[in-house]
């Protein structure tokens, strides 16, 4: 079997998830709950631990399920908290969910028959090893999941890029809240069982904030994006096999490197563009789309 | 209250030393605490109705990594004899909580501490240095030697040894039970044997190396592992290469334990056309299986059913 054989599925399915998680990126950092999609990630890798757990096969549907329903509730109750101008910190709940919802894992993985090798996966997931069912599986879903967020591009972007005024809108902020965090958490349970949590939380984050350091709108920073996102995923997975590490954690630590690089250069070709454009760029160090 | 508590707390102080005194003059079972299930497993076939085995990591758990729980340290403080494997298959975990049982009868070099690889037929002893780039390999040779029904018979001739020199009285007992065993054993043997005949030299893959004495003994070549080194998750290339080495020279199976993830060598078997065959390198692997003879009864029909099916 040659290489590129080899390499053909997971990097297609690092292409599917870099799709959606980039677009969905860009809604979870205007929202500015950047740890939510790690909490969600780690209750989602919960409800699988407590599926193998409860006896099912660790890659098989029931599975699914039971770590969807453990998502639709971290969903529902992220949803929630979010309204209220509270004492507490959103973060701090977030946090806790994600500390407590990890710490449950190992005590239901000490349970059970397959311990440390499924705690391990849990985290940088098996992406080398995904079968073109999952693949085919996956992408079905999520083109699903990307048609109905594009029918109803307006009321999500609405509610994530304005949120303390969306209410005037005329809808139910909280029911569109709870279907963002609701696809969301499909996306993720899916993405979770085949990548793992940090794989997930860096396809969601970075190529967002790889887009922010450049481009002010929406359609730009998708671009850029799924671009990054799309060359990270080769160069990670063609360096796992060169440097022979495990992809998944290889992904993660490529995704840091080209960040730094862009952060880097952002400077260099920011001046490049304003000299050659008649009106000076939009973006000084002070406008990174940072929100109040 | 304060009254109370004194009078209560007098009265525990005489209750419980004798109440304890009491249960030990009683039941004068051996407590014996073993690392793995299958010395607790032939333990129990010499020991019968006068010990109480029972091990610390259950047969489904990978050997060298076991999560301490507080209920490991209760059972060692305890026993009156630990059994382990030796050979630093439980270097990992089991030292501290010897020494934090603060049980004198089972600290190294006791009496009461038994290290059954000294019995055994030991093999793959490095010879050269060992260093961790090599993996985790065990520098005193392959721990896993249980697994030839060989090496079952010394273990339970040592077993029945050390139990008559700590019941004297049971002596006899034990040794009736061990000859029972061995006649077992050898029945079971002749029955293993015929059935793994018909598969002498046949190619396999495992996980990890835990099976050279089995295949020594049933006559299976051990090509390579999933593992690229001993205790190293399998790497993007090394997989590779293993698909590419089946489909050279025409492997079907890879034999598994039951603690590790069945993903990628799934997809190895899927990319060769071959089969996953979960072996149980242990007692206890799965429900049914409870014993030493069990242990081999199963695994050597999963693998003759497997052989059959992959020509």
């Amino acid at each position: 079997m040659d290489i590129l054989a080899f390499l053909a599925a997971p990097f297609v399915a690092s292409l599917i998830l870099t799709g959606i998680h980039a677009y969905l990126g860009v809604h979870v950092v205007e929202r500015g709950v950047i740890f939510v999609d790690l909490s969600l990630a780690q209750i989602a890798a919960l409800g699988t631990t407590m599926g193998v757990l409860y006896g099912l096969d660790p890659h098989g549907h029931g599975v699914y399920w039971t770590s969807l329903a453990f998502t639709f509730l971290g969903a529902a109750v992220f949803s929630t908290i979010r309204g209220h101008q509270a004492r507490i910190p959103q973060e701090a709940i977030i946090g806790i969910c994600y500390a407590v919802a990890s710490a449950a894992a190992i005590l239901a993985m000490s349970k059970s028959v397959q311990e440390t090798e499924h705690l391990k996966e849990m985290l940088v997931g098996n992406i080398l090893s995904v079968s073109w069912t999952e693949v085919r599986t996956t992408a079905l879903v999520y083109g699903c999941i990307g048609l109905f967020h594009y029918i109803f591009r307006k009321r999500f972007l609405a509610i994530s890029l304005d949120h303390g005024h969306s209410g005037e809108h005329g809808y139910s902020v909280r029911f569109w809240d709870f279907l963002f965090y609701a696809s969301f958490g499909f996306v993720v349970t899916s993405s979770v069982s085949i990548a793992g949590v940090l794989l997930v939380f860096c396809y969601l984050i970075v190529p967002s904030v790889g887009a922010m350091l450049y481009a002010e709108r929406i359609g730009p920073r998708l671009a850029i994006g799924w671009t990054m996102g799309t060359l990270v995923s080769a160069l990670g997975v063609y360096l796992s096999l060169k440097i022979d590490l495990p992809t998944g954690a290889t992904i993660v630590c490529t995704f840091g490197l080209v960040l730094i690089v862009m952060a880097l250069l952002r400077g260099v070709i920011l001046r490049a563009l304003e000299n050659s454009a008649p009106e000076p760029a939009a973006i000084g160090p002070q406008e990174t789309g940072l929100r109040t | 209250m304060k009254g109370f508590q004194g009078l209560l707390s007098v009265a525990l102080l005489i209750a419980i030393p004798l109440g304890t005194a009491r249960l030990s003059l009683a039941a004068s079972k051996l407590n014996i605490v073993t690392s793995t299930q299958d010395p607790s497993a032939i333990t129990r076939d010499v020991g019968g109705d006068r010990v109480n085995a029972d091990s610390i990591a259950k047969g489904y758990q990978d050997p060298h990594f076991v999560e301490p729980k507080p209920s490991f340290l209760l059972k060692l403080m305890k026993a009156d004899l630990l059994e382990v494997v030796g050979l630093e298959l439980e270097i990992g975990w089991l030292p501290p909580l010897i020494t934090q049982s603060r049980n004198a009868k089972i600290q190294v070099g006791a009496n009461g501490y038994m290290d059954l690889s000294r019995f055994c037929e030991i093999l793959e002893i490095p010879t050269g240095q060992v260093t961790r780039a090599m993996g985790d390999v065990h520098p005193l040779g392959n721990p896993h030697y249980w697994l030839d029904p060989e090496n079952g018979r010394r273990m339970a001739k040592a077993i029945q040894q050390k139990l008559a020199e700590l019941r004297p009285e049971d002596a006899a007992s034990f040794a009736q039970r061990e000859a029972d065993f061995e006649r077992r054993l050898t029945d079971s043997e002749k029955r293993w044997d015929t059935a793994m005949a018909p598969y002498r030299g046949r190619k396999v893959i495992t996980y990890h190396r835990s099976w050279p004495n089995f295949a020594k003994r049933f006559g299976l070549d051990v090509v390579d592992y999933v593992e690229p080194k001993p205790g190293i998750p399998p790497t993007p290339s090394h997989t590779l290469e293993l698909i590419n080495l089946m489909k050279r020279e025409g492997i079907k199976l890879i034999l598994v334990e039951p603690y590790f993830d069945l993903r990628t060598p799934n997809a190895i078997a899927n990319a060769v056309g071959g089969q996953v065959v979960v072996l149980l390198p242990s007692v206890g692997g799965v429900k049914e299986v409870n014993d030493y003879f069990q242990l081999f009864d199963y695994d050597v029909n999963l693998l003759t059913t497997a052989f059959a099916k992959t020509k």
